[in-house]
């Protein structure tokens, strides 16, 4: 199979250097070029020594490299539109972060773009390429609980604000500037919008589609932040699952430009637990586990580090075999619509202080 | 371990990364590429976390290494503490120096130095029922920073899924998807092949770190039969420590 040639841009997304591995070590990929958002991410960038070169203007990387047949679109949430756009009117096949966009209208007409362009747009989700999120789902579709009555999970972080600082700008994480409720000074655009994990896995395993949703904000833990860092959400299934949510950023952080060793202040920065209740038992699940720990430097404390992040290398194999074998990506733009529907809903719920349908149905 | 099902993952990464030919045999219970002892404590993530932070600043001054190690009746102990024992001088970078022991049929508790004289406390015991999954633990203790790949505070294995059905409490800890379906042992078997095929492990590293490692074994237990400790010459040359070129994302 001949390599794809591949590039990435933005590098202001906090996932971009989690590709970089896979991208050198993949021998279906030929990783031939990177375009920063803007001098400090291509100075951020250039610590990592890859090796690869680095453009700031994207139509000078293409001029270089006009064979470029895949990108990694890896910025804020507000430049995916018109980034999508650009590859889509080049051919371009497109791996998306996890938010390809909050705006329904251009998310629908992203999908217009992708389907008459004939490119492959994968989402990043990446929990699915987890072996304990492999695990989990072979031993739902095994019938090992019976029937998924009732489903709780975690997609707690710590906060990449201060690394990324566009996750902590309205404009940039959620697309627009709309005020999280009345009477309340923060603005959609924070936790939520950082973790959508939980919100497409339940999909995945419960094999229905959302009904309603319920969240509440609380008080933020950071002070300053324009946008919600602590909120929970409940809500129901079609198939009758009764779920519970918390995508906090509830886990305290160093304020590190370059994530590192001693980001965290609560010993394990990253945590996607589950409990799922079946009418023929219940599974409790660790997705990143097990792991070291240790009370070392920078700062003495204690700290759960984590083993290996090989997600990634199942991610891009998938989106390999997509171009070169003309597949359609398991989290592909149709099926993640109803994921960020429900996203949606969890604000929507939050300014009307009631449940919110999924989709406006 | 299903030699075949091994040597099939082997093939897979073999082609999908590119690395020499090669296959894994199996001779009294060890593993082996052609005639090199396979070494896949090495290879486990967690041990090359743990080694990680002994080589970059996150911890400073190891003294200590306190491990342990037990498995289902019928284990070989004598193989299980020369995998111990080969760990202890990879985390702790320097060889085996001298081992004492007290043994007491299937358990072991050793106390052995090494060159740089830290101290390495192992504790060996195939006492658990039959089927039961293996536990180890390995601690390493420093001037600054203690380091440990189980949890504080809890003397259970840390488990991916925890699953109570009609069949009672399953747990399972899957830590490699390219592997998914092997075993943890096999896993880092095919692992450990791979890394030798690719020349990211030196084969001559490997062999003559078994070598010592299970001549440290064997005076252990020669030790516990002595009551008396045990002394093993330092070979000058081939550095049998060295860290493994690995995959990084963070």
């Amino acid at each position: 199979m001949k390599p794809v040639k591949i590039a990435m841009m933005g590098m202001t997304h906090g996932h971009t250097r989690k590709y970089y591995q896979t991208l050198l070590d993949n021998q279906k990929l030929d990783w031939v070029a990177s375009c920063a958002q803007d001098a400090e991410a291509k100075k951020t960038y250039e610590l990592y020594k890859t090796g690869v070169p680095c453009y700031l203007d994207p139509e000078e990387m293409y001029r270089k490299h006009p064979d470029i047949e895949a990108i990694v679109i890896a910025s804020a949430n507000d430049r995916h539109f018109e980034q999508v756009k650009w590859c889509a009117e080049k051919g371009i096949h497109i791996l998306s972060m996890k938010i390809p966009t909050f705006d329904m209208k251009e998310y629908d007409e992203m999908i217009a773009l992708c389907d008459k362009a004939g490119v492959v747009c994968q989402i990043e989700l990446e929990m699915h390429y987890n072996s304990v999120v492999r695990r989990l789902k072979k031993l739902i579709a095994d019938g090992a609980i019976g029937k998924i009555k009732s489903f709780q999970a975690t997609n707690i972080t710590l906060s990449p604000v201060w690394a990324f600082p566009w996750q902590g700008d309205p404009k940039s994480s959620f697309g627009s500037v709309v005020p999280l409720k009345a009477g309340d000074p923060r603005f959609r655009g924070g936790a939520l919008c950082d973790h959508p994990h939980i919100f497409d896995l339940i999909r995945h395993l419960t094999g229905s589609s959302f009904d309603y949703i319920y969240a509440e904000v609380a008080p933020n833990l950071r002070d300053g932040l324009k946008v919600e860092d602590m909120l929970m959400a409940v809500g129901k299934m079609k198939d009758g699952t009764a779920f519970l949510f918390d995508p906090s950023w509830s886990r305290l952080e160093e304020k590190l430009k370059v994530p590192g060793p001693g980001w965290e202040r609560f010993p394990k920065r990253m945590e996607v637990n589950v409990t799922i209740t079946g009418d023929k038992g219940m599974i409790s699940c660790d997705c990143f586990g097990p792991n070291v720990y240790h009370n070392g430097a920078p700062n003495d404390r204690y700290t759960v580090q984590y083993t290996y992040f090989d997600e990634w290398i199942g991610l891009i194999d998938e989106f390999v075999a997509c171009i070169r074998e003309h597949k359609t990506p398991l989290i592909n733009l149709k099926w993640h619509k109803e994921t960020i529907q429900a996203m949606l809903g969890c604000y929507e719920s939050i300014q009307s202080g009631k449940i919110a349908k999924v989709g406006g149905k | 371990m299903n030699i075949k099902k091994m040597n099939k993952s082997l093939d897979f990464l073999r082609e999908k990364y590119g690395a020499a030919k090669g296959e894994i045999t199996i001779k009294d219970g060890h593993c082996y590429v052609g005639a090199t002892p396979l070494l896949p404590g090495r290879m486990e993530r967690k041990i090359v976390e743990l080694k990680k932070m002994t080589e970059n600043g996150t911890l400073e001054g190891v003294s200590t290494l306190r491990f342990a190690s037990f498995a289902p009746k019928g284990a070989d102990i004598e193989g299980m503490l020369a995998k111990e024992l080969d760990l202890a001088a990879y985390l702790g970078a320097s060889d085996v120096v001298r081992v004492m022991a007290v043994a007491n049929g299937l358990a072991i508790n050793v106390l052995a130095k090494l060159a740089n004289d830290v101290n390495v406390s192992v504790e060996i015991g195939a006492g658990l029922p039959k089927g039961a999954e293996p536990y180890d633990r390995h601690e390493i203790i420093a001037k600054r920073g203690v380091a440990c790949d189980q949890t504080v505070d809890t003397h259970t294995k840390h488990e991916s899924i925890r699953c109570w059905g009609a069949d009672g409490m399953e747990e399972f800890t899957d830590v490699d998807t390219e592997l998914f379906g092997l075993s943890y042992d096999e896993i880092w078997n095919v692992r450990a092949a791979f890394a030798l095929l690719q020349k990211r492990a030196d084969a001559k590293v490997w062999k003559a770190a078994w070598a010592k490692a299970t001549k440290a074994a064997k005076l252990a237990f020669a030790a516990d039969k002595s009551k008396a400790a045990k002394t093993i010459a330092v070979k000058k040359g081939l550095d049998t420590n060295q860290s493994i070129k690995v995959a990084e994302v963070r």
